[in-house]
């Protein structure tokens, strides 16, 4: 009876390690998951942060999508929340900075944002942290097309001129941006400028000939992604091309091409023609018929 | 001398003016208005309940009317054929067939419009054709050509009668009062003078040569409904001249058939000989081999390249759902009436006479292949729609219309030929003159 006692005790034993490691091997099939921050602004305005999450599946990095993350201003104050965001199915989140952190933003000149995830069932708790600088571009253009972009960036309480920043000067189309010139970018001087000539004269604008000139700073350590825009009247006129209206073959009844119209009526008049002519030779044999027998 | 022409001239006159129906003609006569008078009901019962009678669904939207129209449109090509053609050619051995030809394509035409109007569902749909159609529409341009075609029919049926009309109100006796009547209301005027034969000769050349165009214009439109519209089978730059070689060919194959028909029953071997058939053999084969070139071009170069979106069309004819109607189609329409026309023997008045049979019906059929296979395999899959949607069978009141329609022209053909004589009688007396003198 004892040594049965035993046996079931060391099967139990077994079961229960068994199970155990089983519940330790799904702990160890959670997924890493790689968080990152971005931070932009356009035109001087809402600044806003953008967080990718990504995870390697078979050697490469696909984004995961319905992963909650939080982010915060400054990670050393863990209480000041921007937002609680949900990715997408590109694994993508965005947030602006929300007006009620206005006096957080403006006490520094520096900020460090943190994306931080809990961990879920399938992937482990993950963050990621940003620190950018405050800056800005402004743009500017002379008649003779000359196209200055100056980058500042906040030093103490004023906007100082920053030296050595690489950026792109670029014209605004519908899926990327242009270079103005053959440059592809440009770097600032000790007064913070960068100036390109614009080169793309013909290029097509909207109907007014207007273009969206675009001064922009991709991915800098120190600043982020900055972009500003202005519009100026140097591109062609568009004038669209609209074929609803016009006499087409696929038009309305009444707007059928007038080739069309002077073919067709040719065939109907000329063969409605010949057999009208031929009516009358019937008449005119009944004429002679009726003269006989008269 | 003067009294033997006369008799001779007497002897035709009798032999060829109408005669009245015997027994035959009668149950012939009969069944053909049985047909048409089912039809009717059946086109009564498509008015009162409207398209839903038909098999014709959203995507088979064109079945055995439409391919009946094509038929029709076809076979009226014969009455340029044989008359425009052979007359300006100066083919006189066809004179006897002139007439057969003209009333062939006058019942046709008329036949082809009616089916049209039946397949918009209610006639009055008819007219809106005129108060909505669009001149860019290849429709339009086939209402106007085919009501040209039909004008230009009746006058070549009309203009080569008025010398006969007058030799049928001289012969009083062997028609009715009511048929003088008709006979006196059409052409009592014909005199017969130099000046009266000078303007009908000149209408029937003018006409001649005006119908011929007219004629390509009524089987190169009709080929367009299908070939300006993008669809596998019928995105083909050889559709016209594929429509017109095979319009001659069943034109001539209608030809030959009533040719042994009215032999047979009017007994007018005398007039319409072996040679006649021989001759028609020799057309009817030169043109199934046309038509079977043009077949072979409109099949084999699509096969050989075998385009996605043609593949379960052409693999539905030569292998699939359609493949026993085509092969028939193909071998009962073509290759056997060619390997029986190509021999001397088979240019008998039977072997032609069968050959046309197998023509016209492989015609008939042909016209439905080209039609409906097409609308069953459209670019974009069917998907969420009925079963019955996905097959097209005729319903009953299809094949009673059709059959209706068909039974129609043939009794508009055996009508006019009692009315008419079914050949010139003026022209062969004045013809036999000539070979004489």
């Amino acid at each position: 009876m004892k040594l049965l006692n035993k046996n079931i005790l060391g099967l139990l034993s077994i079961i229960f390690f068994l199970s155990s490691y089983d519940a330790l091997s799904q702990e160890a099939q959670k997924g890493d998951l790689n968080v990152s921050i971005s931070y932009f602004i356009n035109n001087n305005k809402i600044p806003y942060l953008l967080a990718k999450v990504k995870t390697k599946v078979d050697g490469k990095f696909k984004p995961v999508n319905v992963i909650p993350l939080n982010l915060f201003l400054d990670k050393d104050s863990a209480g000041t929340l921007i937002a609680k965001v949900v990715t997408n199915e590109k694994g993508e989140a965005t947030a602006i900075i929300p007006a009620s952190l206005k006096n957080q933003w403006s006490s520094s000149i520096k900020h460090t944002f943190l994306a931080s995830f809990d961990g879920n069932k399938n992937y482990e708790s993950a963050k990621a942290d940003l620190t950018v600088g405050k800056a800005k571009i402004l743009i500017d253009t002379t008649s003779d097309r000359k196209i200055t972009a100056t980058v500042f960036e906040m030093k103490d309480t004023s906007w100082t001129p920053v030296k050595g920043v690489e950026l792109k000067i670029a014209v605004r189309r519908l899926d990327a941006d242009l270079s103005v010139n053959e440059t592809a970018s440009f770097t600032t001087d000790s007064t913070g400028q960068a100036t390109a000539d614009f080169k793309r004269d013909s290029i097509p604008g909207d109907e007014k000939g207007n273009i969206i000139l675009v001064a922009k700073i991709e991915d800098n350590d120190q600043y982020g992604n900055l972009l500003v825009e202005q519009t100026v009247p140097w591109g062609s006129k568009f004038i669209p091309v609209n074929n609803f209206d016009r006499r087409t073959l696929f038009a309305t009844r009444d707007k059928t091409p007038i080739w069309l119209l002077f073919m067709a009526y040719s065939i109907v008049i000329t063969v409605w023609g010949i057999l009208i002519s031929l009516v009358i030779s019937i008449f005119k044999i009944k004429k002679i018929g009726e003269e006989i027998q008269a | 001398m003067e009294n033997l022409n006369s008799t001779a001239n007497e002897k035709i006159i009798q032999d060829l003016l109408p005669q009245k129906f015997g027994k035959s003609g009668k149950i012939w006569t009969g069944i053909l208005v049985a047909f048409c008078l089912v039809g009717l009901f059946a086109y009564y019962r498509q008015l009162r309940y409207g398209l839903v009678v038909t098999s014709m669904r959203d995507y088979v939207s064109w079945g055995i009317y439409i391919s009946n129209f094509v038929f029709f449109v076809a076979i009226s090509l014969v009455g340029s054929l044989i008359t425009a053609v052979f007359r300006l050619a100066d083919v006189h051995w066809s004179t006897p067939l002139t007439r057969i030809a003209e009333i062939i394509a006058v019942a046709a035409i008329i036949f082809a419009s009616l089916i049209i109007i039946v397949d918009m569902g209610s006639p009055e749909r008819f007219y809106n054709l005129f108060i909505h159609g669009r001149l860019q529409s290849p429709i339009i341009w086939d209402v106007i050509v085919i009501t040209t075609y039909f004008f230009i029919s009746i006058l070549l049926l009309y203009f080569p009668l008025l010398p006969d009309i007058q030799i049928l109100i001289k012969y009083k006796e062997k028609s009715s009062k009511r048929l003088q009547k008709f006979y006196s209301f059409i052409g009592s005027f014909w005199k017969g003078t130099p000046a009266q034969f000078k303007l009908s000769e000149k209408a029937i050349n003018i006409l001649c040569i005006t119908i011929i165009p007219v004629a390509f214009s009524i089987h190169t439109v009709t080929s367009w409904l299908f070939a300006t519209t993008y669809r596998p089978g019928w995105d083909s730059t050889n559709f016209g001249a594929y429509f017109i070689s095979g319009a001659f060919l069943v034109g001539a194959g209608g030809v030959v058939v009533a040719m042994y028909v009215f032999r047979k029953a009017y007994h007018l071997e005398k007039y319409i000989t072996a040679d006649h058939f021989e001759k028609m053999g020799r057309i009817v084969v030169l043109l199934a081999l046309l038509y079977l070139y043009f077949n072979v071009n409109e099949y084999l170069v699509p096969a050989f390249k075998m385009k996605k979106s043609e593949e379960a069309h052409l693999n539905g004819l030569f292998t699939g759902e359609f493949a026993p109607l085509f092969w028939f189609a193909i071998s009962v329409g073509m290759l056997i009436p060619i390997i029986i026309l190509l021999f001397k023997k088979g240019r008998r008045p039977l072997p032609v006479f069968i050959a046309g049979i197998m023509v016209v019906v492989g015609a008939w059929f042909k016209r439905y292949l080209i039609v409906t296979p097409t609308l069953l395999h459209p670019f974009l899959p069917m998907t969420n729609v009925p079963d019955s949607y996905r097959h097209y069978f005729p319903s009953w009141e299809e094949w009673a219309i059709a059959l209706g329609s068909l039974a129609g022209a043939m009794l508009v053909i055996t009508i006019l030929s009692r009315i008419f004589p079914i050949i010139p009688i003026q022209e062969t007396i004045t013809e036999r003159h000539e070979t004489a003198e």
